[in-house]
């Protein structure tokens, strides 16, 4: 884009483009209050990847070994209701931040200059518009991408740290923590970026490319769990009818295994083993085991990583939807540039 | 030869598939240098037009060239003020001028900027939010002059304006028109506020141009006339003031913009196709008659040469 001002008879012109320091002039408060946001919950991450997990842990240890065991004890239940308490506001947080990148963008980066003729006085001050959506793009998606992967992160190494040492920990494929511990979120959050600047030049009004970019991600976010077990080929185990299930994961189908060897629908008896009148609803059926097709620890990153690239993909798609639109409805350059004055 | 402009060949825009034609068929020529007006009533296209020429607009046909290229790559070189004012209202004004250094590098003229906005006795600091209308008519106006521009499209720039400041910043577009050679368009449904200042006319009513070229030689080539109607014509006993002089064959040769019979007073508006008679009293209209006659009558033949010889100087 830098050439289009480049034509034989504007020689006047010095070429250079404009960098992005209108950007940051512009929403200097927004990246200081971003700033804020991931500092602050990083800071609790830390806090609950060092001191608050360790202690949980502490006081898990002791109710383990001496409450249950002995029956006398002194463990500390204040240390795992901070540590559960703070895991759920961060993650919480976390989870909520995609939502919160889009209505800055739906709103305030796009909607409202398009509605209040801002944008239109950048595009006529030496900034294509093409420029403009490139500029408002790419810039927050460096700042984005930084500090939700900062924040991902941290979220992952203290999720870690308390995996196996707090009975009350959640599991790897607990809905919320699937997502704050992996890329997932990062590209919700370009999604809600880019779902913003399609919402703000679809509709060129504040308020309705904010729940345009908020729906956007809501939908997407949906569609990712409904999506995320099916994108790698998943395990199946099959269980006695005395065990039950016995596996433990992100879970894509269950139920009965028959005799000969299909999968059939559990009527929710249970085990045999804890309820002995199942045996005879099982006879009936013909089943002979319990099945489980599901995704194992060892399937996190696959899964993580092919979610996150089908939604940077779409992503993408909105990206690009707001650029074709910008561009069918300003001027664009046509081929050649210049032409002859008559 | 001369420089030019602005140009438009059957320039046309429509806003959503089914939505009217909010300009059509729209063909002019602007020669570089002069102060242009572009009148109409409110809702006639002239926003529209400027919106094309800034390249703020795709034209749904026929095109429009600026500064002898497509609009897009006269960008840098296009001054455009938005009839509303549009600018951020989290900055002060000083930081708004930072960004129109930022982003017109090596075009910037911050001295230019700076002045317009201390003529107006403005705190530099004040937040764009807390101006007045006026106020906010000299930020905006100094962003578009920072920048350089060969071509300035300003859309009712005046509209909130007190007389002095009015008469003080339309003499800065002045000095700047005459200084640097810088073409000014300007739109305003007040004629009175273009009439001195303004050389070239376009009249737009309806979605299209109906008049174009130098004020100049509009006005010459229109003539009010007044004449007793003599015999006195099959249909003019009504004395309807808009009536078409179907009936009044002596006005026949020439091009009628407007005519209205008052009891045996015949007065018209016409663009001469030859000599007038002598018993005629004839006079020069003034511009706003001439407007006025023209938005009045919107079945008036139009007058826009594409190519006006008369114009190249």
């Amino acid at each position: 884009m830098t050439t289009l001002a480049l034509s034989p008879d504007s020689s006047k012109t010095t070429g250079h483009a404009p960098g992005a320091g209108w950007l940051f002039r512009l929403h200097r408060p927004a990246l200081y209050v971003w700033i804020g946001i991931v500092a602050v919950l990083a800071a609790g991450l830390v806090w609950l990847w060092g001191p608050l997990t360790d202690s949980s842990a502490a006081a898990w240890r002791e109710y383990n070994e001496f409450c249950l065991k002995r029956g006398s004890c002194h463990y500390d239940p204040d240390a795992i209701v901070r540590y559960k308490d703070v895991y759920g506001y961060t993650t919480g947080a976390l989870t909520a931040l995609p939502f919160v990148v889009a209505a800055w963008a739906g709103a305030a980066l796009f909607g409202r200059e398009l509605e209040h003729g801002t944008a239109q006085l950048a595009w006529t001050q030496g900034l294509s518009p093409v420029r403009w959506l490139a500029t408002k793009l790419i810039v927050p998606t460096v700042v984005v991408t930084a500090g939700t992967g900062l924040l991902v992160a941290l979220h992952r190494l203290m999720w870690s740290a308390g995996d196996g040492r707090i009975d009350t920990a959640k599991s790897w494929y607990d809905s919320f923590t699937l997502h704050t511990n992996g890329p997932t979120t990062v590209a919700f959050a370009l999604t809600g970026l880019t779902a913003g600047a399609l919402g703000g030049v679809l509709l060129r009004r504040t308020l309705p490319a904010l729940m345009f970019a908020l729906t956007c991600v809501a939908v997407m976010r949906v569609l990712a769990d409904q999506v995320m077990p099916h994108l790698w080929p998943a395990v199946t185990r099959v269980t006695s009818l005395d065990d039950g299930y016995r596996s433990s994961g992100l879970g894509v189908d269950s139920g009965l295994v028959t005799a000969t060897g299909a999968h059939i629908a559990d009527p929710g008896c249970g085990p045999t083993s804890v309820s002995s009148a199942c045996k005879t609803v099982y006879d009936d059926l013909d089943a002979t085991g319990f099945y489980t097709t599901y995704h194992p620890e060892s399937h996190y990153w696959p899964l993580q990583l092919t979610t996150t690239a089908l939604v940077v993909a779409v992503a993408t798609a909105l990206a690009v939807a707001a650029f074709v639109l910008l561009k069918r409805a300003t001027a664009t350059p046509t081929r050649g540039g210049t032409e002859a004055s008559v | 030869m001369t420089d030019t402009a602005m140009a438009a060949t059957a320039l046309g825009k429509r806003f959503g598939r089914r939505g009217g034609w909010a300009l059509r068929d729209c063909t002019f020529r602007l020669p570089a240098g002069r102060v242009c007006a572009v009148v109409g009533p409110n809702g006639a296209g002239k926003s529209t037009l400027l919106a094309l020429a800034a390249g703020l607009l795709a034209p749904t046909e026929g095109r429009v060239t600026v500064l002898g290229t497509d609009p897009a790559s006269a960008r840098a070189r296009v001054g455009y003020v938005a009839q509303d004012k549009p600018l951020y209202p989290q900055l002060s004004v000083a930081e708004t001028l930072r960004v129109g250094a930022d982003l017109n590098p090596g075009r910037w003229d911050a001295e230019t900027a700076e002045r317009i906005v201390s003529a107006g006795d403005l705190d530099p600091r004040k937040k764009i939010r807390s101006l007045s209308g006026g106020q906010r008519t000299r930020v905006a106006l100094a962003l578009a002059l920072g920048k350089r521009p060969e071509l300035l499209l300003l859309d009712e720039p005046m509209a909130d304006l007190d007389p002095l400041a009015r008469h003080e910043l339309m003499g800065t577009l002045m000095a700047r028109a005459a200084q640097y050679g810088t073409t000014i368009v300007m739109s305003s449904h007040v004629v009175a506020e273009l009439e001195d200042s303004c050389d070239h006319l376009l009249l737009v009513g309806g979605g299209r141009v109906r008049l174009a070229g130098e004020i100049d030689d509009l006005l010459a080539a229109h003539t009010r006339v007044s004449t007793a109607t003599g015999s006195t014509g099959p249909t003019s006993e009504d004395g309807s003031p808009d009536s078409a002089p179907g009936g009044l064959p002596e006005l026949a040769p020439h091009t009628v913009v407007e005519s209205r019979v008052t009891g045996r007073q015949l007065t018209a508006l016409v663009r001469p196709a030859g000599p007038l008679p002598d018993d005629w009293r004839t006079s020069t209209p003034s511009l706003e008659e001439l407007v006025l006659a023209y938005l009045r009558n919107p079945q008036a033949a139009p007058l826009t040469p594409a190519e006006p010889e008369e114009a190249a100087v």
